[in-house]
């Protein structure tokens, strides 16, 4: 099951439609991977509003397509965490360290736009 | 709603499953939202063990009551290479397989009651509950 | 109509009416298989004698203060009395299982959503028994001790009845505090707004896992619904914060920032401050500022606001 990945200015934008298995889940990660390269983004925005649940492999996951956004020169922000995700998450003892977080696409959009101009940060 | 739900668990599309029947059957229950992604989120965690470690195995989903209360109990079963040092696994941080190493102590702390049975060679069961509040 | 059969259902549930429990019930009164024969034995008095002992029964309810809430209304009377005469006639056909018992918990939900007074209630049992008692030794003249006997066990499944209703009674009273304590669990945990994107959290009191939890959720609903980047979240009045405590709201900051907003902690004592470090709590994660005022300025400040004042009214001139 593919992840629509669309690019808005100079930035990618995966929106998660519904429950993905571990390998989506990794499909995704490589092509963002690939696609921050190819098209030189400089910020990539994960929508998980769809999910119910994200577990340790999920975050590890998420970590991993960061990190390597990193390398390749782009800021990830992820957005949409429901509440109760957000609680089983932190009671999970899992804590997205280093990478952004925002409400939803409009704040993360907002969010990658104060940093590449230098502005403040407010999360993450 | 049944009263016992069985999850084949033998490749990761079944993780999904399982965490999907688990949350109806909490939902059936009585768990509110919130307790109902808690519940989801461990069956995720022990069915992926399952996958990881013992390649197949089940999740058996039981409504259950007490004397003033109804709860949801889960036992993910497996005939896997067992757990040599239970002890050491249920430490946060612990990994074999480079993971995070929060599933099992992790799916315990978002449980009521929580059981690991496991000995090298003899599979591995994990016995969790979880009481409406 | 639909609402009260669920009602009905959920309470059958609750209570456990199983068929086990009924026998217990029976068991409590200590009614037996000659009981049974002797009820019957009433049952053509009884039946010829249903609507006045019905009468009896509400009329000595009419005369009370504390019945009022259910003797005012008038709906709810017809169907008690058209209830309380099919449960008289029920009383005596000697076969008491679950739908019997359904039956007597639908009257005593009834009595419940009036507000029935219990002594009132029971007052009126007794009104009736009496009533009915009169009845059985008139027509046991010729064998009074026959009568007495027989009259006895009636008072037997008259009292089973008078506990599946005591019960009802006692259940909704039951739901009605929980669902009270639940209310005040959630003003105890108000999440305000005080400007645009800005949370304020005041928690006072004692914090245990269970209170934790649901500030917590409270919390990041609110920073949902009202789509905020800050959240400041004031301790001052909390009663003591020990390490699990000092845990619980580094849980909810964690949270917090899985949905984009930074939770700025106020309130925290110098005192309690050391005391956590002490215990190896990380405070560097959090943002914490001494007062309640000093937080709100710099979440003010983070958020991009300027605080302008301007010269007060009494001052403007013409």
């Amino acid at each position: 099951m593919p992840v629509p990945i669309l690019k808005q200015g100079d930035v990618l934008i995966a929106s998660i439609q519904a429950a993905l298995t571990d390998h989506d889940l990794l499909t995704l990660r490589d092509e963002l991977a690939d696609r921050v390269g190819r098209l030189r983004a400089h910020g990539v925005i994960v929508d998980v509003t769809a999910l119910d649940v994200l577990d340790s492999f999920a975050t590890r996951t998420l970590l991993g397509i960061a990190y390597t956004a990193r390398l390749r020169g782009a800021e990830t922000v992820v957005v949409g965490i429901q509440p109760e995700v957000a609680f089983a998450m932190v009671q999970l003892g899992l804590s997205l360290e280093g990478v952004a977080t925002a409400l939803d696409l409009e704040e993360g959009l907002e969010l990658l736009r104060a940093r590449s101009q230098g502005g403040r940060d407010h999360a993450g | 709603m049944p009263d016992e739900v069985r999850v084949p668990v033998e490749c990761e599309t079944d993780i999904v499953v399982a965490r999907q029947k688990g949350r109806e059957l909490a939902a059936a229950s009585g768990f509110r939202r919130t307790e109902q992604t808690l519940i989801a989120t461990a069956i995720s965690e022990v069915a992926r063990n399952i996958v990881v470690y013992a390649q197949r195995g089940e999740i058996v989903l039981c409504a259950i009551e007490s004397k003033e209360r109804r709860g949801l109990k889960i036992v993910a079963r497996d005939q896997g290479p067992g757990i040599a040092d239970p002890e050491l696994a249920m430490r946060d941080g612990y990994s074999t397989t480079n993971s995070l190493g929060v599933g099992l102590p992790g799916a315990r702390r978002l449980m009521d009651e929580f059981e690991l049975e496991s000995k090298p060679g003899q599979g591995t069961t994990v016995t969790m509950c979880k009481w409406v509040r | 109509m639909a609402d009260r059969q669920v009602a009905e259902r959920n309470l059958m549930a609750e209570m456990q009416i199983t068929d086990a429990n009924i026998e217990r019930r029976k068991k409590m009164v200590g009614l037996t298989a000659a009981d049974l024969s002797r009820i019957s034995g009433l049952k053509e008095i009884v039946l010829a004698h249903v609507d006045e002992s019905t009468a009896t029964f509400f009329e000595f309810l009419a005369g009370l203060e504390e019945a009022k809430g259910l003797v005012s209304k008038r709906d709810l009377m017809e169907r008690a009395r058209q209830l309380k005469s099919e449960h008289l006639a029920a009383m005596v056909q000697a076969h008491y299982d679950r739908h019997y018992v359904e039956q007597r918990i639908v009257l005593g939900l009834l009595y419940s959503e009036a507000g029935l007074d219990t002594r009132a209630f029971l007052g009126a049992c007794h009104a009736l028994l009496k009533n009915t008692g009169m009845t059985s030794m008139k027509h046991f003249e010729r064998s009074p001790l026959e009568g007495f006997e027989s009259f006895m066990s009636l008072k037997k499944i008259a009292f089973f009845d008078i506990g599946v209703i005591m019960d009802v009674l006692v259940f909704e009273r039951e739901r009605v505090i929980r669902q009270q304590q639940e209310a005040i669990r959630e003003l105890s945990t108000p999440v305000l707004q005080i400007r645009d994107r800005l949370l304020l959290l005041p928690i006072i009191g004692v914090i245990d896992t269970n209170r934790a939890r649901l500030i917590t959720e409270s919390l990041l609903r609110a920073i949902r619904d009202n789509r905020a980047k800050m959240v400041v979240m004031d301790v001052t009045g909390v009663a003591s914060i020990d390490s699990r405590v000092a845990n619980h709201l580094l849980q909810t900051v964690s949270a917090a920032r899985l949905m984009g907003a930074l939770v700025i902690v106020t309130g925290v004592s110098s005192e309690v401050a050391q005391s956590l470090v002490a215990l190896g709590i990380e405070l560097t994660k959090v943002n914490t500022v001494g007062d309640l005022q000093g937080g709100v300025e710099e979440a003010e400040r983070l958020l991009g606001y300027r605080v302008v004042q301007t010269p007060p009214a009494a001052a403007q001139s013409s």
